[in-house]
């Protein structure tokens, strides 16, 4: 390759810009250099303060937790400036002098959700509880409570202007912002809400890669997790979701979690907040503060801090309130200590161990309480509960490889089907449109198996084979099925209905010899596979982007889809009365009569029952099985209707092998099909030359004479007329010869015209 | 069978009715395999040569296009080494009411127009299309040393 000066020119560019991205920290200016510096500087800070913390300690200056709810009971419009005047910081007791909530929550998190272990520590709960956890929300107030002023220091403002270096100082309030308000609050009564939990166990230090696991020192008795909370209304017309730490009390079963921003440094609360029983605990405080510093010292907090934090800070110090949630879960005082660390095991590493996975109980959280201090905001959860991850990754897995088994039966049932129309007149007689449904609802499925295994690292492997022979039955055995299908019909392509009724496929006229193009199957096959791959681009971005709509809206789209591609059999019911399919016992008497029977009903029976049932197992299962594991709601009424829909084009197309295909059309509305058998004048052999032997003509494929029936000539008549066919073009073969060939093509061997199929 | 009536019969016709510059006829008893002959037109670079081709019928033939190839070698676009040649009527075009001698007049006409659009060997199309003289060179050439 020859390298000219342009091409120099750009490859320096591109160098250029690979060079002079920012680095691992996202800093490109001097202003986020500095800002990012602040921001490392006050956690550093922060921390220091933590550390001299005790138990009887207040906050000093930690971000969001100086200002307490009593302080802004007496004045509303306190600033939260380190120090208060007349605020005693050597003192700390779980209540509303010295916490962010009020009394009234404490008195109901003491009461009401942390209750049932009090004291009580013969309770076992599992020290694992991967999982996503489904239930209701309540909002129980958003106005009554006194919302915690929580400031957001200024250097977290994005710079305004190129010129400036250093990053304001000085803090600002919420209320200064006018988004407040229309994003906070929550609006709904009842809602729906999703806990996703996550151990951070498999935390990657990004500086040392042999330290690859959290060192918890007392994993046996508190666990740091992850929590991804989601609650929205039922419409989900409102969304919010919330992303945190939590603390896990595995003797008590108590959850703890805070989020964090940069008006909100929970991280330092934790060990405060564990505890709110009056006789407030020391030990608790110092286990969890000793887990917090062993997750800060693990992770190099402040040293992999980059600008991405500091943005996500102010954003969701800006956009969201900050939530405290308070949890406990259900003890399994079924198993005891020994059951339960072989149950993980098991689940972790299935090897067969002998413990009774499929009636393991749910994780379930007995009560919940989520608090907004800066919003004022409390709702109540009840009746959240799931399955552990491990478990529903296996029951995920069990139904992929269902799914690959039906997928099988599908290719199985396909071959036959193929192997039953393998003549161009049979395929002529399928639907083009019957099986280009069939295959894009295969086609896009692969495709979202794809897309899944990418997002769910665990069920990689399984979903890949989905995908896969999900893709072999999509892109090789139907598309297959349908190049021959287009190449049977390319000819009928702007012919009307009405012709197509009469069965024939163009106007035949001596005069004006039609081009004899028909494309070869090659060229058939790039531009079907190229349609193919456009509209599963397509739709597969259609219901991906529809997973995001509001619920309503969803609902919709979601059933119109599933109607309309559960219609395939809709195409081939038009297509069998187009084609005129004559009626069982016609057939069984043309076959008795020794004629060639071209005139099968073109599915399989087996094939259509066997499609049917393999395509609708999977909607009934998702809508009638409440528990099924997509979390798909409960619908029987729709699977009703969508059967019933099924059997109706079932039963039309049972009518129509019965009855002949157009038994629903009136008499007059059809007109005569085309007939291969038909007398021909004496004018004929004039024109066209006759055979050697007089009163015949020469049959074109096996170079021997046909007998004709002439009408003028009384001689010939007793000739046969089933033993000769007379093209639309006036060609004339032997019976045998034509329906020969035309089981290789569907084209008058003599002028390539089309032929109509038999 | 069906198919061998028809050989015999296009044998018959070619036997009582020649064409004028090939001859086509079976190798020893098997009617399915027959050995044919060109002469190189004579507007042509093979003028002067004789070219042998070698025929298989298949089984299901006319339905089925004959196999045919040039044992001679010969220096064309559309016939590469092995003597396969590129007609489409031998391959997706076929038609049942073609016979041998239609099919071997189409490979001398084929001899006298190239069709480099749709080449079988690239390099002679290209030699065809960009320096006409340098391949009917070379085409004469082959000719004389393989053909006369």
């Amino acid at each position: 390759m020859e390298i000219d000066g342009n091409t120099l020119v750009f490859i320096i560019v591109i160098l250029f810009l690979f060079f002079s991205t920012p680095g691992g920290d996202g800093v490109s200016s001097q202003y986020e250099f500095n800002q990012l510096q602040r921001f490392k500087q006050q956690f550093q800070t922060e921390h220091d303060v933590f550390l001299n913390m005790t138990h009887t300690d207040n906050f000093r200056n930690i971000t969001g937790f100086k200002l307490s709810y009593q302080d802004m009971l007496n004045n509303p419009l306190q600033n939260a400036t380190y120090p208060l005047p007349g605020k005693g910081y050597d003192r700390w007791l779980p209540n509303q002098n010295y916490m962010v909530l009020p009394n009234e929550v404490i008195d109901t998190i003491n009461s009401q959700v942390w209750n049932t272990s009090n004291g009580n520590t013969l309770n076992i709960f599992p020290p694992n509880i991967t999982s996503t956890l489904l239930g209701k929300i309540n909002v129980v107030s958003n106005s009554k409570y006194e919302k915690i002023r929580m400031p957001i220091p200024r250097f977290y403002e994005p710079a305004n202007d190129f010129s400036e270096d250093i990053p304001p100082e000085g803090e600002t309030y919420w209320s200064d912002w006018p988004s407040y308000g229309e994003l906070h609050n929550v609006t709904f009564q009842h809602g729906e809400i999703a806990i996703q939990i996550t151990h951070m166990n498999n935390l990657q230090n990004s500086n040392n890669y042999f330290r690859r696991n959290f060192i918890n020192k007392e994993s046996d008795r508190w666990k740091l997790l992850n929590l991804q909370i989601d609650f929205s209304d039922k419409t989900e017309k409102e969304k919010h979701s919330i992303s945190s730490k939590a603390v896990y009390d595995i003797q008590r079963g108590r959850i703890l979690s805070i989020s964090q921003s940069s008006k909100f440094h929970s991280l330092f609360a934790l060990p405060h907040y564990m505890s709110l029983q009056d006789d407030y605990d020391k030990e608790i405080f110092n286990d969890v503060k000793q887990l917090v510093d062993e997750f800060w010292n693990f992770t190099d907090y402040t040293d992999v801090m980059t600008m991405n934090d500091v943005q996500d800070a102010y954003d969701s110090a800006n956009l969201k309130c900050e939530y405290m949630t308070f949890l406990q879960l259900e003890p399994w005082n079924q198993y005891t200590k020994d059951q339960i660390k072989l149950i993980d095991d098991e689940l972790n590493w299935p090897l067969g161990r002998p413990v009774n996975l499929s009636s393991l109980p749910p994780i379930n959280v007995v009560s919940g309480l989520l608090y907004s201090p800066d919003c004022g905001l409390r709702l109540a959860i009840n009746d959240v509960k799931g399955k552990r991850y491990e478990l529903k990754i296996m029951s995920i897995r069990t139904h992929l490889m269902f799914g690959i088994v039906l997928f099988a039966a599908q290719i199985y049932l396909l071959l036959t089907q193929m192997h039953h129309t393998n003549t161009p007149s049979m395929v002529n007689k399928i639907s083009f449109y019957c099986f280009s449904m069939i295959n894009l609802v295969d086609g896009s499925l692969a495709t979202l198996y794809f897309v899944a295994a990418s997002v769910v690292p665990e069920l990689y492997l399984p979903l890949v084979i989905s995908a896969f022979s999900c893709f072999i039955l999509a892109s090789i055995f139907e598309i297959r099925y349908l190049i021959s299908i287009y190449a049977s019909q390319v000819n009928e392509q702007n012919v009307g209905i009405a012709n197509l009724l009469r069965g024939s496929t163009g106007i035949y006229d001596e005069n004006r010899p039609r081009p004899a193009f028909i494309p070869d199957e090659g060229s058939i096959g790039g531009s079907l596979y190229g349609r193919f791959f456009f509209t599963l681009i397509i739709f597969t971005f259609l219901i991906l982007s529809s997973i995001s709509w509001p619920r309503q809206l969803r609902m919709i789209f979601e059933y119109i889809l599933i109607f309309i591609l559960n219609s395939y059999w809709i195409p081939q019911i038009f297509r069998n009365a187009v084609k005129g399919i004559p009626s069982r016992r016609e057939r069984t008497r043309a076959t008795n009569g020794g004629n060639r029977n071209q005139n099968k009903m073109p599915l399989l029976w087996s094939f259509v029952i066997g499609t049917t049932i393999i395509r609708s197992l999977p909607v009934i299962y998702v809508f009638t099985y409440s528990s099924n594991v997509f979390r798909h709601h409960k619908d029987v009424r729709f699977v009703v209707f969508l059967s019933l829909w099924l059997l109706f084009q079932i039963s039309v197309l049972y009518s129509q092998d019965i009855l002949g295909s157009r038994w629903f059309l009136p008499q007059h509305t059809i007109p005569e099909g085309y007939s291969y058998f038909k007398p021909l004048s004496n004018q004929y052999i004039v024109e066209h030359g006759g055979g050697t032997v007089e009163n015949t003509v020469d049959c074109a494929i096996c170079m021997s004479d046909v007998p004709i029936y002439i009408e003028e000539i009384p001689e010939t008549h007793k000739v046969d007329q089933h033993t000769y066919m007379v093209t639309p073009c006036n060609h004339v073969f032997h019976t045998s010869c034509l329906e020969n060939w035309m089981s290789y093509k569907l084209q008058c061997p003599v002028c390539r015209s089309p032929l109509p199929p038999l | 069978m069906s198919s061998s009536k028809r050989i015999a019969k296009e044998l018959s016709d070619l036997e009582r009715d020649p064409p004028t510059s090939c001859s086509a006829g079976p190798v020893g008893d098997d009617l399915y395999h027959w050995q044919a002959s060109i002469m190189g037109p004579a507007d042509s670079p093979y003028a002067g040569g004789v070219f042998f081709l070698s025929i298989h019928f298949p089984t299901d033939y006319p339905f089925k296009p004959p196999k045919i190839s040039f044992t001679t070698k010969i220096y064309h676009p559309n016939i590469n080494a092995n003597g396969n040649i590129c007609l489409d009527i031998l391959k997706d075009q076929w038609s049942p009411a073609l016979t041998l001698s239609k099919v071997l007049l189409s490979i001398c006409s084929l001899l006298t127009d190239a069709n480099p659009d749709d080449p079988l060997v690239p390099e002679i199309a290209h030699i065809y299309k960009t320096d006409r003289s340098k391949y009917e060179a070379t085409a004469r050439e082959w000719t004389k040393k393989y053909a006369v």
